[in-house]
């Protein structure tokens, strides 16, 4: 049976589902201290009911990771960067410890300038004598050509305890997006593993022996804990994906459609087309820095159940501050929950305490409290709305490069909205006012987290990029690079792109029919020098979508 | 972290399924560097600069600006339509106070295309920047605006759209006619009767490097910007002056590109030319971007660059000096355009050559002389794809006269039934009307 654990702000979830449905499940306040911990009693809760035995595949999200990054608490790196021409290196500076390296590299991935080797050496000194063991190593355009970041490598090695490479984590283009994941990766990669070690060791003391250990990544898909010890920033963010997830494991989503995840201080929105999310093909934000990882396209906006309500004359607002839990539960300031609260939507707490608390606010103005409260919740609803129109616009305006796509380009029109989180179930019936779209709430939304680890699937993309002028092919992020014939052609392209893919999913242990490979790009362009076409650039990419293992879903699944 | 001095708007749009030919100069691949460039530098990612998608231009857009024939659709494709589209995308952007400046990476170009179409000249059919321009004055209201044309060819085009216009001043600076494709964009070219002084060509010989080029915009472009005082300023960014250039002769770099673009401070860039697809338009479109965004381009260099090699001789600067001080001198003292006064309108007549499609057009083209407005204007022409058609248009800010004696001349065209298509276009009632005879 598969057990799925999602260690989140405030709660860690986990469920155990077998064949025929939800076997066991727990939900427990998150231990911020020690995360691990909560991943023990999680897990010990779960083998409680089911024993060790039940567990065959384990899939586990953690905040562990983001929490450092944010926090700082992440360990310093060393910084080996070479930029050649264009924006100055200087821009992406990041830590303490950056260097800018001569060398560069061009857009068909030519060397244009040689390594400073002497520059290198010496960059690798300073770092040994500030003491650090950690390092990462990005050139530009290394994805073209990525010999100049194994170079770094060798050179690193012996100095070094590990050493990310800024190709290894997508074929994408973005030079300061990957200086940001490679800095990001290494400096979380000692904390990572030693919590890594940490689930093994519980896991085989609880007595457990699962087939695989999984980590959720930020796109909602898994890899193999193992595969994750190398590439920790991919473990990041996964929190949302989770959730996303679960919905898509406990509904049968078909169509266009909007999912709300309404927390306690965020509503997270994400978009479905045809009943498949969006990913963020160029990757995620961390700590304000853009990244190459990968994940599922969504939007946080500041109103949850615990945003602070705000009262003046032009208007009532609800967030985007969360001041401290509802006044209903001992708190400091008015709440939309506490704005719930008074008007039956809700039962909570101290409903007096709700009363007093929009009384005061409502008094500078003149405003009785249930007027309060209601202009709250409405302006609550009409700002997701509105921003949920935003998202949508958005999405239909991203650029695209061929007329083809300019006029076919198929349009985002959800007709569902699917919501989710504490006060999902209360605000429904208003936000169906508020919509047009049909609004859902799913049964199980209060675990929907959990189900959702626990039924991800794994996924993957490979970006292979090839010149045959140049003779030349790369698949970055499975660090593939080879020569090629003359005449290698668009079709063969897709081809090798696939099957290495699916190669790498078998050798992590996937199951084939359950991760389809799909081509999401595919371009040719005639290369012309003079007046003759001397060859052909040609780009792919290739993925495993995310989704639920279909077997399982059935058991999980509800009509919704 | 960087962050965009000036917001900006970015409309890429490379149209990579379009190509007049696989080995044409003007083909996917001129901007498929430059978008790998962009990318990997993270020039979307920059707070302050956006993607933006093109809008899609119409026929009524073009017909706002352009008499087409037989018909728009005949002289378009999805293409043109596009990139015309990512223009006004990017005006939009602009008047809209959606970002400060905005730049249209757009193909194919526009500049070639002039008042009268028939066909593809220099692999322009319509002429993007005016199309873009003409819609703006139709949404926003009258507008000042000065378009200055960097690209290595005479804007011939919209010189010609702009001819008789004293709204738009229009500057070209390129290579010397007597070198270059289209032959034209001489000093004494400066306008029809009512817009004299407005067209000003400055052609600069083969060879110009930085150093000649930033001359000619600091002694020039820039005091009569400064006279002129417009509400916008366009930069027809074309980029085939680049010293790699394959089909031009003159020796500007990327830094010198994004210098002249810091220079000039146009609200909204729209792509031209640029054919040195691999060695120069990544680096000089990357110098455009951070130039226009305020942001520092030191650091944007073509590999292996050496200013020396490419500098200009003295000789060449020495030339460029003394045609900068002809060139200013005339402007304060224009020469009135080559042509014939009779019964109160000035008409001058235009032999044109469609080079991109082989067609040869023989064209009058006359103004009212009037006292209260710009005046009426009439094309008459025909050409070896069609017989004789007919062009009215009552431009913006017509006197009642004017509307009344296009509208005469429109209908009388159509009972006299010598002509093939005629077509008219009233800016002042925006009534733009067809007629096959
Ligand atoms: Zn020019
Ligand atoms: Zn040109
Ligand atoms: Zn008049």
């Amino acid at each position: 049976m598969l057990c799925g654990i999602d260690v989140g702000g405030t709660h860690t979830d986990a469920v155990l589902i077998g064949p025929e449905g939800i076997v066991a499940c727990a939900k427990l306040r998150t231990n911020h201290d020690d995360l691990l911990a909560s991943v023990r009693e999680a897990l010990s809760s779960i083998v409680a009911v089911a024993g060790p035995r039940a567990i065959t595949r384990l899939n586990l999200s953690t905040t562990l990771s983001t929490n450092a990054i944010i926090e700082g608490t992440a360990d310093p790196v060393g910084m080996l960067v070479s930029g050649g021409p264009g924006i100055d290196p200087e821009a992406y500076r990041l830590g303490d410890h950056y260097f800018v390296l001569p060398g560069a590299i061009d857009h068909r991935g030519r060397e244009t300038a040689p390594l400073d080797m002497a520059a290198v050496d010496a960059a690798v000194a300073a770092c040994r004598a500030a003491g650090l063991s950690v390092h990462a190593a990005v050139t530009k355009f290394s994805t073209r050509h990525p010999e100049q970041e194994l170079a770094l490598r060798d050179r690193l090695a012996g100095a070094s305890e590990f050493v990310s490479l800024g190709h290894s984590f997508s074929g994408r283009l973005g030079f300061g997006r990957r200086i940001a994941t490679a800095y990001c990766n290494s400096a979380v990669w000692r904390l990572y593993n030693r919590f890594c070690d940490a689930v093994e060791q519980s896991v085989a003391e609880l007595g457990l022996s699962p087939d695989i250990i999984n980590v959720l990544k930020a796109d909602g898909g898994t890899m193999p804990l193992g595969v994750s010890r190398g590439l920790p920033v991919q473990s990041i963010l996964s929190g949302p994906a989770a959730s996303v997830m679960g919905i898509i494991a406990v509904c049968d989503i078909a169509e266009d459609s909007v999912i709300l995840d309404i927390g306690g201080t965020t509503t997270d929105i994400a978009v479905f087309a045809a009943g498949a999310p969006l990913v963020e093909n160029e990757g995620i934000a961390i700590a304000g820095r853009p990244t190459l990882v990968r994940a599922l396209r969504t939007r946080s906006i500041g109103v949850g159940g615990d945003s602070a309500i705000t009262v003046d004359r032009e208007a009532v607002r609800v967030g985007p501050r969360r001041l401290g839990p509802p006044m209903a539960l001992g708190g400091p300031a008015p709440t939309l929950v506490d704005a719930l609260n008074i008007q039956n939507v809700i039962a909570l707490g101290d409903p007096r305490a709700s009363f007093r608390g929009l009384a005061a606010a409502g008094e500078a103005v003149g405003m009785e409290p249930d007027e309060v409260a209601d202009a709250a919740i409405i302006s609550a609803v009409n700002h997701i709305r509105s921003e949920v129109a935003a998202f949508v616009r958005e999405i239909n305006d991203r650029p695209v490069y061929t007329i083809f796509e300019l006029l076919e380009g198929r349009r985002v029109a959800p007709s569902r909205v699917y919501v989710m989180g504490g006060p999902a179930l209360a605000l429904s019936g208003l936000l169906q006012d508020a919509f047009s779209e049909k609004v859902v709430v799913p049964e199980s939304f209060a675990v929907a987290n959990a189900i959702g680890a626990a039924l991800a699937r794994p996924t993957f993309s490979v970006e292979l990029f090839a010149d045959t002028a140049a003779g030349r092919l790369t698949i970055p992020s499975l660090g593939l690079s080879r020569a090629v014939a003359d005449n290698y052609s668009p079709a063969a392209a897709e081809g090798e792109a696939a099957s290495k893919l699916r190669e790498y999913l078998e050798s992590l242990g996937a199951d084939l029919t359950e991760t389809p490979v799909e081509t999401v790009e595919l371009s040719s362009f005639p290369m012309v020098e003079g007046q003759t076409q001397v060859g052909h650039n040609i780009r792919v990419a290739c993925q495993v979508r995310p989704g639920v293992l279909a077997a399982y879903k059935k058991a999980v699944s509800q009509s919704c | 972290m960087l962050k965009a001095k000036n917001t900006l708007g970015i409309v890429f749009f490379p149209a990579f399924d379009w190509a007049i030919s696989p080995t044409h100069p003007e083909r996917q691949e001129r901007l498929l560097y430059t978008q790998d460039q962009l990318r990997e530098e993270g020039v979307f990612d920059i707070p302050g600069i956006t993607e933006l998608k093109p809008d899609l231009a119409t026929a009524a857009d073009v017909a706002r600006t352009h008499f087409c024939f037989p018909d728009v659709a005949s002289v378009t494709t999805t293409s043109h339509m596009i990139s015309a589209g990512g223009a006004m995308r990017a005006a939009r952007t602009v008047l809209d106070k959606e970002a400060k400046k905005a730049f249209a990476l757009v193909r194919p170009p526009g500049h070639h295309a002039m008042k009268v179409v028939h066909g593809a000249r220099g692999f322009c059919n319509i002429n993007i920047e005016a199309v873009m321009v003409e819609w703006l004055r139709e949404t926003y209201g009258p507008l000042r605006v000065a378009i200055v044309d960097t690209d290595c060819h005479h804007g011939d085009g919209t010189q010609d759209v702009y001819w008789n216009d004293p709204d738009t001043l229009f500057i070209s600076l390129h290579q010397d006619g007597r070198t270059l494709y289209p032959g034209t964009g001489y000093p004494y070219e400066m306008g029809g009767p009512g817009a004299l002084g407005k067209t000003v060509n400055i052609p600069l010989p083969p060879g110009t490097s930085d150093e000649g080029f930033l001359f000619a915009v600091r002694e020039v472009v820039l005091p009569l910007l400064a006279e002129f005082k417009p509400d916008l300023v366009i930069n027809s960014a074309g980029q085939d002056n680049h010293f790699s250039d394959p089909i031009t002769d003159m020796a500007f770099s990327a830094q010198g590109y994004a210098r002249l673009t810091e220079l000039l401070g146009a609200d909204i860039a729209v792509l031209e030319g640029g054919y040195a697809i691999q060695g120069a338009l990544p680096y000089v479109n990357l110098g455009l971007v951070l130039s226009m965004a305020g942001l520092d381009y030191s650091h944007v260099r073509e590999p292996n660059f050496d200013p020396e090699a490419i500098r200009q001789p003295a000789k060449v600067t020495a030339y460029i000096e003394e045609v900068c001080r002809d060139i200013l001198a005339l402007t304060r003292n224009p020469k009135p355009p080559k042509g014939e006064t009779a019964h109160g309108w000035f008409s001058r007549r235009k032999t044109l050559y469609y080079d991109t499609d082989a067609i040869t057009e023989y064209q009058t083209e006359s103004v009212r002389l009037c006292d209260h407005c710009r005046g009426v204007v009439k094309y008459e022409t025909e050409s070896t794809r069609n017989p004789l058609c007919l062009g009215v248009e009552a431009p913006i800010g017509a006197c009642e006269k004017c509307v009344e004696e296009a509208y005469r001349i429109y209908e009388a065209g159509q009972i006299k039934g010598e002509y093939r298509h005629l077509q008219l276009i009233d800016r002042v009632g925006k009534h733009y009307a067809s007629y096959t005879g």
